[in-house]
Parts: C-alpha cells; sequence; structure tokens
C-alpha cells in the first residue's frame, strides 16, 4: 500500500500518450464552433447596445433641450402666443384629468372581462375566443384609427370636440392591453388554489376575487399601469377628439388640452419659445412614462 | 386485463369486513364517473366507517383520486365530469343536483397533493373558510385558529408570526396548515389526495402521527402511492385497479392475506 506507483504500469499507456493527440487541445471543428460562439455574442452585445445608444441619446436630447425650459412659470401659466412666456399648465391638467378619466372607465370594464376570459371562458368557449381575438386586434390597431371611430361616435353628433370624447379614445386604447394582462396574469394561477378554495365551500365569486384576484394582483396593477403609461403618450387618439386647447379648461365636455398634442403643435412652430415648450413637454412625458415602468420593475421585485 | 373475475361489490364492501355496529360515514353504490366519453370508475360500491382511517391505493390511473373527488363534488368545476349511482351521506345522496355544494364542502373537506397556502397570513388562511360558515368574534376566531394550529403541531412554530405570509412557511408546515384550514370549518368528513407525496420524510411522519389523532373525530379517506403509508394509518384499505375496486379489507387483511391476486401482485410491488 505505501510504495509509491512512480513508474509506468505498462508500455501500452506510454505508446498512447506518444501517438495520440493532445486531449486538451480543441480539434478544428471544435475551434470554428468557440469562434462562432465568440461572433455571435459579440453581435448580440453590439445589437443590445445600439438599443440602448436609441434610448440614451433620446433622454440626453430630451434633457439637454427639455431642462432649461423647466420653470415654475412653464409649469404654473398656460399656453399662450408666442413670445407672451406662455406655460404649459393647461396640457398637464389636460393630460392628468383625460388620462385618470379615461383609466377609470378602461380598468373596471378591462378588469372583469380579463376575469371573465379567464375564469369563464376557457377551452372552447365561443364568445370568449371570439373577445380574446377581438382584444388581440384592437391592440394592434393603429391609434389613429380608433380617434377616427370616436370623432365619429362622440365628436361629429355632439358638433365639438370634447375631453370626454379624448378619454374614451384613450380608453378604448387601453382596455386590451389591461384584458389581455389580466387574463394571462389569473391563468398563471394554479389550478389548485381554485379547487382548495372550493373544497372550503367558498362560492366561485369570491374564490376569484380572494384568491385567485388576490394572487395575481401584482401582474394585474402591472398591467394597468403600463396601459396608464401607454395612454399618457399618444397623440393620434386625441387630435380628433380633444383637439388642445390654448387656455385652461377643467370642462370635459370642451376641447382640453393635452401634453402629446401641445408637442405636436409647437414642436413644428417658427417662434422659438414654443419650440422650447415643445421640448419641455417631450421631457415631461416621456419622464413621467419612465417613471410609471420604474415603479412597475421596482413593485414587481418586491 | 377486464377478463379477471372481479369479486362482486357486494362481498367487497360487505357488512361482515366492518362488523355490524360499525357507524358508516359515506356510503358508496354503484358508481360510475366519466371524464367526457372516458368511463373512469365502473360500478363502484363501498363503505366508509366512520371516524376510521380508510386508504385507496392502486396503481396511477386506477381511479382513486377520481373516486375522492366525487365526494365533494369538486369535480363540479369542469363541465364533462359526470358521476352516476348514489353516494350516501347524512341519510341523502350528494350526486343530486339539489344538494349545496357549499354546505356539502364545508361538512366534507379536502387537502391536496400540492401544499394549497392561500396569498394571505397564516391566521386569515384558517379565518377565510370559518368566516364563510360562521360568524364568530374575533376571541372566538382566535380560539379557533390557536385551537386548529395546535391540533396539527404547528402552533409553536407560527405563534409569534400569525400575520406572516403563508407562502413563507415550508413545505411541510404548508401542508399542516393546509389540514388546519380544513378541519378549521369542522367537518365531518376529510378527504386527503396523496397529501404527503410532495414532503420530505420527517414532514410526512408528522402528518401521519396527526391522522391518528384526527381520526378521533373524523372520518378520513386518505389516497396513497406509498403502500407503507397505508400499512402504518390505515384501519381499513381499498384497492383499485383500471377504474374497479378489486377488494376492500382491514390493513392487516389486505397486506397480509389478501383474497385477490392482484391485490398480493401489487402490494408485493410485482406491477403497479
Amino acid at each position: 500500500m505505501t510504495e509509491p506507483v512512480t513508474s509506468p504500469t505498462s508500455s501500452h499507456e506510454v505508446g498512447k500518450a506518444d501517438s495520440t493527440p493532445d486531449l486538451w487541445r480543441p480539434g478544428r471543428k471544435a475551434m470554428r464552433r468557440q469562434m462562432l460562439d465568440y461572433v455571435a455574442t459579440v453581435a448580440s452585445v453590439a445589437a443590445g447596445s445600439i438599443l440602448l445608444l436609441v434610448l440614451v441619446s433620446i433622454l440626453w436630447t430630451l434633457l439637454s433641450r427639455g431642462l432649461v425650459g423647466i420653470s415654475w412659470a412653464t409649469l404654473t401659466r398656460t399656453m399662450g402666443p408666442p413670445g407672451s412666456g406662455g406655460g404649459l399648465a393647461n396640457a398637464i391638467i389636460g393630460s392628468l384629468l383625460q388620462t385618470g378619466l379615461a383609466l377609470l372607465m378602461a380598468a373596471p370594464v378591462g378588469l372583469m372581462c380579463g376575469i371573465y376570459l379567464s375564469e369563464y371562458g376557457r377551452n372552447g368557449n365561443h364568445f370568449a375566443s371570439v373577445v380574446r381575438f377581438v382584444a388581440d386586434m384592437l391592440m394592434s390597431a393603429p391609434s389613429i384609427l380608433i380617434g377616427l371611430f370616436i370623432y365619429q361616435l362622440l365628436v361629429v353628433p355632439f358638433g365639438h370636440f370634447s375631453g370626454f370624447s379624448g378619454a374614451v379614445a384613450l380608453a378604448v386604447l387601453a382596455l386590451p392591453l389591461i384584458v389581455r394582462t389580466t387574463e394571462d396574469m389569473l391563468r398563471l394561477v394554479p389550478t389548485a388554489m381554485r379547487e382548495a378554495g372550493a373544497a372550503l365551500g367558498a362560492a366561485r365569486w369570491r374564490v376569484i376575487i380572494f384568491l385567485c384576484l388576490r394572487s395575481a394582483r401584482k401582474g394585474v396593477m402591472t398591467g394597468i399601469l403600463l396601459a396608464l403609461a401607454r395612454m399618457g403618450g399618444e397623440t393620434a387618439p386625441l387630435l380628433f377628439t380633444s383637439l388642445g386647447n390654448q387656455t385652461m379648461s377643467m370642462d370635459m365636455t370642451r376641447p382640453m388640452a393635452s401634453l402629446p398634442i401641445a408637442i405636436y403643435q409647437y414642436a413644428g412652430a417658427s417662434y422659438e419659445d414654443w419650440v422650447q415648450l415643445a421640448w419641455t413637454g417631450a421631457l415631461l412625458v416621456t419622464f413621467g412614462v419612465l417613471l410609471i415602468n420604474i415603479t412597475v420593475r421596482l413593485s414587481s421585485r418586491h | 386485463m377486464t377478463s379477471v373475475p372481479l369479486p362482486s361489490s357486494e362481498h367487497a364492501a360487505g357488512p361482515s369486513d366492518t362488523g355490524p355496529e360499525q357507524e358508516v360515514a359515506l356510503s358508496v353504490r354503484d358508481l360510475n364517473f366519466h371524464y367526457g366519453s372516458h368511463h373512469a370508475l365502473h360500478g363502484i360500491s363501498l363503505d366508509f366507517p366512520a371516524r376510521c382511517v380508510t386508504a385507496m391505493i392502486g396503481p396511477s390511473g386506477c381511479g382513486k383520486s377520481t373516486l375522492l373527488r366525487v365526494f365533494n363534488k369538486i369535480y363540479d368545476l369542469y363541465p364533462g365530469q359526470r358521476a352516476t349511482g348514489e353516494v350516501l351521506f347524512d341519510g341523502r345522496n350528494i350526486l343530486e343536483d339539489s344538494i349545496n355544494l357549499d354546505m356539502l364542502r364545508a361538512r366534507i373537506g379536502m387537502v391536496f397533493q400540492k401544499p394549497t397556502p392561500f396569498p394571505m397570513s397564516i391566521y386569515d388562511n384558517i379565518a377565510f373558510g370559518v368566516r364563510l360558515h360562521e360568524k364568530l368574534s374575533r376571541t372566538e376566531m382566535d380560539e379557533r385558529v390557536q385551537d386548529v394550529l395546535t391540533r396539527v403541531a404547528l402552533w409553536n412554530e407560527v405563534r409569534d408570526r400569525l400575520h406572516a405570509p403563508a407562502t413563507g412557511l415550508s413545505g411541510g408546515q404548508q401542508q399542516r396548515l393546509c389540514i388546519a384550514r380544513s378541519i378549521a370549518t369542522r367537518p365531518e368528513v376529510l378527504l386527503l389526495d396523496e397529501p404527503t407525496s410532495a414532503l420530505d420524510p420527517i414532514s410526512t411522519a408528522r402528518i401521519e402521527e396527526l391522522l391518528d389523532e384526527l381520526k378521533e373525530e373524523f372520518t378520513i379517506a386518505i389516497v396513497t402511492h406509498n403502500m407503507q403509508q397505508a400499512a402504518r394509518c390505515a384501519d381499513r384499505v381499498a384497492f383499485f385497479y383500471l377504474g374497479r375496486l378489486v377488494e376492500v379489507d382491514t390493513a392487516d387483511r389486505i397486506f397480509t392475506n389478501p383474497r385477490q391476486k392482484q391485490t398480493q401482485d401489487y402490494i408485493t410491488g410485482r406491477f403497479g
């Protein structure tokens, strides 16, 4: 046992070591695979960097151009003629009012519709598959079409543009997003949870609200917040509905200003102060949306 | 396979097995079960004596879980699943449509294979079921929660964090919580569908001990893949094969001297 085994035990092993190639060195094919792997990694990282570069350059441009325009006056004064030192207060208030009202309309309907699709409209329910299909179509519908549709529905009959019709257009835009995320999140709740609730003698609605929706609440909230972010940045649905307004108005039945419309109106103007307001408005919208997205990320992490 | 002669169900579940004076909690008569077009249970007749542990064993797909899910009509959640025949409980056939499902499930509780803690605190997990059926004062509810947690030997482990989320418990603790939740509504029958198959041996042993105590108050029907578990915990054992009840007898008889060759082959590990 104690005798050291230092000498080669057989001539066969020595011969093998001489004639076979070095097992630690990769062959030609393995080399090629490794090279390919390296190239693919570099290409993917480059693609990712391009995306990041786009976002960073947008944010940088917005910050460098918009930040100088942020002042108490911009935030508190309403829009005005060029050179009058106008601000964006009416557009900010208008955006908050319209997206807020839109969320109040879209969230309950979207939530209930998502619950219907997930809990009642499973496997082979024809009505549910039609609803699901329509929601998917609506999600990819051009937002300007939604604006035109609401124009026909709520602007033409009343003879004037209104903040309310703008909110409805935004709600139509947000609805399919909320429906589909609610459905998807509820579907992730295991069947065992539903059975366990039913096995205790809980009625179906109670199981859905107190067990399923409660388990899925983070995902559902995320969907609603992302829909809110989407609405906050939309211009097209508002062009034909709330139109925009130079003065401060909180009357939902009258035309109403909003940040995206203000950007649209001012960005192409030939007056320097208007262009500056457009940059500032763009900064506000972008960081509002960014803030919602970051909130979503943080809340879904914990 | 189906040509193998099977004992008549009357014989398998005859009164001689339980003793004439034994009270019967659940009585199954000529039960058939269908998953859509699939005929899963064939003419099952079987008695579950009160305050006894009856284990249901058999290879996967033999219908033992299906039978368990008939007793609280949980299959009713799924369209296309239907049961015919009779399941007598407290003088009524629970398969009738007139049976109130919520009342039935308050009286016949169920624990599932995987622990299913609700997304709420430990306390609320238990209170949730109780509140569905009773109106208790705050102190009564506190007492009920403490009582059932003590009985499943969980009280000492969670007394300091009753209001922490139940999902933070270990798998074994979660399963004991689920048992506590089921007995908190004071059912008469407890159905257990492979309650320890997702647990480690120590947690399993604890739940088996628990069954021994619980059977003094509840009628227990347990589905298990673990033959030793059936031998350890059960008073009576029913062996199922291909949707049919092959044999039911005392645990001693099934494991030492079964009447049917199929039972013998299964418990000795020759198939299944």
